[in-house]
């Protein structure tokens, strides 16, 4: 699993890459979490995430639970199909913004702060 | 039914990858379509995640997970087996309802697995066969 962060400005970028499941997901968890600070904006990059499973939905529960916590913003970009399906079925789809690409995901996070 | 593949790995989370590989392994002997393959994956590999952590860990137990898949001309049956503690899926299903209706906010974390396993492949059942714990998945094949 390899996790690379970077700030675009006042995002904070989150690249995930790497199959998300119950051996790979505390590292994110730990990762990820702190990055979640008060009125934080959030693009987690999954376009290179071939896989996940229920492991990798907890952390984005807690990832979204903290965030809106923090009244932060989050958004999840470059969702394959695979794991749209995943978090259809699940009703986690609905909670999130999502975008396709990262400018798509980068736009939504700028547009919140006018 | 021929038995075309067998894998024995110890019950730890380092084994969910090695797991993984052989579900795609014998669902290209399947001829499964990559949505059926993915689904099967993250079926097996849910329920490998239940019986590592709760079966084993929790319990405080140790032990082996033994895969097994037979295929036939209509579909691929994949049979996983451990000496944890008793663990039925099943008992996990029934909730499942109530619980996709809540929000984010107050879901709690478990179950989620379950109900991927049940979503994702044609056909799941659980046995218990002498001291093992026996979860077989099936996938038709004529999809």
């Amino acid at each position: 699993m390899e996790i690379n962060l970077r700030k675009l400005q006042e995002i904070q970028v989150v690249e995930l890459i790497g199959d998300v499941d119950a051996s790979t997901a505390p590292e994110v968890q730990q990762e990820i979490l702190p990055l979640a600070q008060p009125n934080s904006k959030l693009l987690l990059d999954m376009s290179q995430v071939p896989y996940m499973s229920s492991a990798g939905l907890r952390v984005l529960l807690s990832l979204y639970r903290q965030a809106t916590a923090q009244d932060g913003k989050l958004v999840l970009v470059g969702l394959s199909e695979d794991l749209q399906d995943t978090m259809s079925v699940t009703g986690f789809l609905d909670f999130f913004a999502t975008g396709d690409t990262l400018e798509a995901g980068l736009a939504q996070l700028k547009e919140t702060v006018a | 039914m021929r038995v075309i593949e067998t894998l024995t790995v110890p019950g730890t989370v380092d084994s969910l990858s090695k797991i993984a590989e052989y579900v795609k392994q014998v669902a290209t002997i399947a001829e499964l379509n990559h949505k059926a393959t993915y689904k099967l994956r993250l079926a097996v590999d849910e329920i490998a995640t239940n019986i590592i952590t709760h079966g084993y860990a929790e319990a405080g137990l140790t032990g082996e997970i033994y895969l097994r898949a037979d295929l036939d001309n209509s579909r691929l049956t994949l049979a996983i087996e451990d000496t944890g503690a008793i663990y039925n899926p099943d008992e996990k299903a029934v909730l499942q309802h109530e619980y996709l209706s809540q929000t984010l906010e107050t879901r709690e974390a478990g179950g989620l697995g379950v109900h991927l396993v049940l979503a994702s492949v044609d056909e799941f059942r659980y046995e218990r066969a002498g001291d093992r714990n026996r979860n077989i998945f099936i996938m038709h094949r004529n999809q």
